[in-house]
């Protein structure tokens, strides 16, 4: 597998002026707009990885790394609807999924109940963002199952299940229109910034998620939290975008190389 | 006794008494508190139709550990069941807020429940009721050690009651091991300093156990003596139930 | 659930009769084991466990509290096990909870002792920093990431590495003046202590299948058995816990002698488990 690419960093960086640093109110936060200004200079893509058929018994696994963040997506089907209730159409496939995290996967050790409010959220936003990308004709009164699991959350779980997700149903041969790949961008002390972590997320600046379907050049899936103006947001967005192309490059690789091994392994 | 209300003092005082107890255990003999010898368990008082609105029930007291046990059913399983040409046996247990010497442990106790679960199914016929559920409510009114096999022999004499079909009575027993002695039926102030315990369920009639858990360090034949002793007095534990059922048929006569 | 024909459980029960199971294994033979340790930086504690193709996931995590009123003398652990719904499509929404807290009690039984603490792989005593004021509360989380049956062998393997894998963090208390006062907690970042992780017992669980008993089945064996026993045996041949599942009942005698081969047996496995274990952690460092 090649290197993970690192995105060019084409937005321009500027240093924080004093007088924006006044502006700010806490001492964290002007410790943190010059902690952030330091690093910001080489702020690109973080490390990513991915590996497919982690998990054995499923149909179609990935692991999927962006720097800390590190979760696991299965996908068990297509198969036969359990639950004929949740049939809403009988000329498709449906698609469900399920979104949990470990106990362990955060710095403070929490006990979450199974389907909270957070989780039931991202799990619908997954749901119909790999929806738009499944041709869910070809399949009707099947069902298939995504089950995404954060092993480890800082920042961007929902980019990284998305990302693993595309991998997982890649390797279980469910026909996709396209590959979908998510990634996130903020905006901190007036510089974009790419595919935030943990500390920059909660640093409260606005988080913008976005997901295309990579050769098509569409986008999928859109969130933002807080605000920004109209014509940064743009340039946010932009960014965002281009991170997800260059995941989606990652993606096609390893794509690529495990259909290799496939294929050598069915040659041999 | 333990002491009706609690205080942090008391709890000093109650440690201090278990510390006393330990340091008289590691000694080989001494009386227990309530006057038995080792292998002697308390005195057992079974009724059954303790319920009435129940399909059966029972109501057991074995020193301080009272227990009371309705069966209701065969019903319908619910619609979203899978279709199961076996019945299905769901088992509930309880402590009242009132059954513990601290106030307000009481609630579900879904590690019983599937102990008392695993204890029962193995002795129901489950095949005589395809397609519905057969509930087993216990709720335990005062906690006095060894309460889940009080639970278990209750819950299948009130299972017998209800007239659902089971290969034998369960009946169940549970010894502490206590330095180098094993305790047959030990109460609550004995399970506090047990070193280990051994919980055995057993089918009498046919020799089988049904469920059986162990924690602590045992060697083998340790285990070998405890379940003997187990085995023992489950028979003579399933012969007095049997005597209540005949009873309780008798006045129904 | 696992489908199987009936030709297939034929196969299966055959070669379990015969000594030769489906994967070529004999009766009383593990799958090899994977450990790597060190998998979740933010954990004090980590390990992931392979066994074939169940996979579990095991981290440590040590709080500083307060011990309870009843024994002031003792720290706390508590084992909590999570099915990820990625192992199997019934572990989705509340479908594996019944299996979760199964799993965690046989580990609890298995692993914390007697209520007194004789035979606790973990000497809950050692947990304690000032008598009735500080102490470590360890958290062990385990989650299983893919299951192919025995998991509770894996589950209780990945606890013992990973408790190998932990370091608890020196710790400095300054009582206040009076008794009253919180004492002051100075938490060392360079200085660890290293867990004795030899007392710590192996889970083997042998499953009944016909007449014979089997180790490490897999979920294809498991849909087969009668009922199963599982026994923790530590390093000296005691046993520390014993939990039976499934609904048969069994013979008392049969019980002992599945009891005396998971103890023959667990003296192989412990020590493979043990190599392991130090492999990782060499590699680990």
């Amino acid at each position: 597998m090649g290197p993970p690419p690192t995105l060019p960093t084409s937005h321009s960086f500027s240093s924080p002026s004093p007088k924006t640093l006044q502006e700010t109110k806490t001492p964290f936060e002007i410790r943190f707009a010059l902690l952030s200004s330091l690093s910001i200079q080489n702020h690109g893509m973080r490390h990513l990885k991915g590996e497919i058929g982690v998990v054995s018994k499923a149909d179609g696994s990935a692991l999927f790394e962006m720097g800390n963040t590190r979760v696991i997506a299965a996908v068990y089907g297509p198969k036969e609807i359990q639950n004929k209730g949740q049939q809403m159409n009988n000329n498709e496939a449906l698609v469900r999924c399920e979104y949990s995290m470990a106990n362990f996967s955060t710095g403070d050790r929490t006990r979450r109940p199974k389907g909270d409010r957070r989780s039931t959220e991202i799990s619908l936003v997954i749901r119909q963002t790999m929806e738009a990308c499944i041709l869910t004709k070809l399949m009707p009164r099947s069902q298939i199952d995504i089950f995404v699991q954060v092993l480890q959350a800082d920042g961007g779980t929902r980019s990284a299940c998305i990302n693993a997700a595309t991998l997982a149903l890649a390797d279980a041969g469910v026909p996709m229109r396209d590959i979908i790949t998510s990634c996130s961008a903020g905006y901190l002390c007036t510089t974009p910034l790419l595919d935030l972590n943990y500390a920059e997320d909660s640093a409260g600046g606005p988080d913008v998620t976005v997901g295309i379907l990579a050769k098509m050049d569409k986008v999928t899936l859109l969130q933002m939290d807080a605000k920004l103006p109209l014509d940064t947001f743009e340039n946010v967005m932009q960014l965002a975008i281009e991170g997800c192309k260059a995941v989606a490059q990652y993606i096609r690789e390893i794509l690529l190389e495990n259909t290799k091994q496939l294929e050598s392994r069915r040659g041999s | 006794m333990a002491a009706s209300t609690y205080s942090p003092s008391q709890g000093a005082e109650r440690r201090q008494r278990q510390q006393q107890m330990r340091r008289l255990s590691i000694q080989s003999d001494w009386d227990r508190s309530d006057g038995r010898s080792f292998i002697q368990c308390r005195p057992a008082f079974l009724r059954t139709g303790a319920a009435n609105a129940a399909s059966g029930s029972a109501y057991a007291e074995f020193g301080t550990t009272k227990v009371i046990v309705s069966v209701f059913g065969p019903r319908e399983s619910k619609k979203a069941m899978m279709y199961s040409d076996i019945g299905r046996l769901n088992c509930n247990v309880t402590f009242t807020t009132f059954a513990t010497s601290l106030r307000g442990q009481g609630s579900d106790n879904k590690e019983y429940s599937a102990m008392l679960h695993k204890a029962l199914e193995g002795a129901v016929i489950l095949e005589t009721f395809p397609k519905t559920t057969v509930d087993v409510f216990a709720l335990v009114l005062e906690s006095g050690g060894s309460d889940l096999p009080v639970i278990i022999s209750c819950a299948s004499l009130a299972l017998a009651d209800a007239g659902i079909m089971m290969y034998d009575l369960v009946s169940s027993v549970s010894v502490s091991c206590i330095g180098k002695n094993i305790l047959i039926d030990p109460t609550n102030e004995e399970e506090v300093c047990q070193d280990g315990s051994l919980v055995l369920a057993c089918m009498p009639a046919r020799n089988e156990v049904t469920q059986l858990t162990l924690t602590g360090e045992w060697s083998l034949p340790k285990i070998n003596e405890a379940m003997e002793l187990c085995m023992d007095a489950c028979l003579k534990l399933a012969g007095i139930m049997r005597s209540c059922l005949k009873e309780s048929a008798n006045l129904s006569n | 659930m696992v489908g199987l024909s009936e030709g297939e459980k034929q196969f299966l029960r055959g070669g379990i009769e015969q000594d030769l199971r489906s994967d070529g294994r004999t009766r009383h033979q593990f799958r090899s084991v994977y450990v790597e340790t060190g998998v979740i930086p933010q954990a004090n504690g980590s390990a992931r466990v392979r066994l074939g193709a169940t996979e579990v996931i095991a981290s440590i995590k040590a709080e500083l509290g307060k011990p309870s009123l009843l024994h002031p003398d003792k720290g706390k652990v508590s084992i909590f096990v999570d099915c990820s719904p990625t192992a199997a499509a019934i572990y989705g929404g509340k479908g594996g909870e019944e299996l979760s807290m199964e799993l965690s009690v046989a580990l609890e039984r298995c692993l914390l002792g007697g209520k007194s603490g004789a035979g606790a792989a973990i000497d809950l005593s050692s947990l304690v920093l000032v008598e009735g004021k500080v102490c470590w509360d360890l958290y062990i989380d385990a989650l299983v990431v893919s299951s192919d049956g025995n998991l509770l062998d894996s589950l209780a393997a990945a606890i013992k590495a990973a408790l190998s894998n932990t370091g608890l963090p020196k710790v400095n208390v300054v009582l206040g003046a009076s008794p009253e006062e919180q004492p002051e907690v100075d938490v060392s970042d360079e200085e660890f202590l290293q867990f004795d992780t030899s007392t710590v017992p192996a889970i083997i669980t042998l499953t009944k299948v016909g007449k014979h008993y089997i180790v490490d089945a897999t979920s294809e064996e498991e849909s087969q058995m009668n009922s199963a026993v599982s026994v923790s045996v530590n390093r000296n041949g005691q046993i520390c816990g014993l939990t039976k599942r499934g609904g048969a009942g069994l013979d008392p005698s049969v019980i002992l002698d599945m009891v005396s081969v998971a103890k023959h047996v667990s003296q192989q496995f412990t020590s493979d488990l043990d190599s392991e274990i130090a492999a990782a952690e060499a590699s680990d460092e």
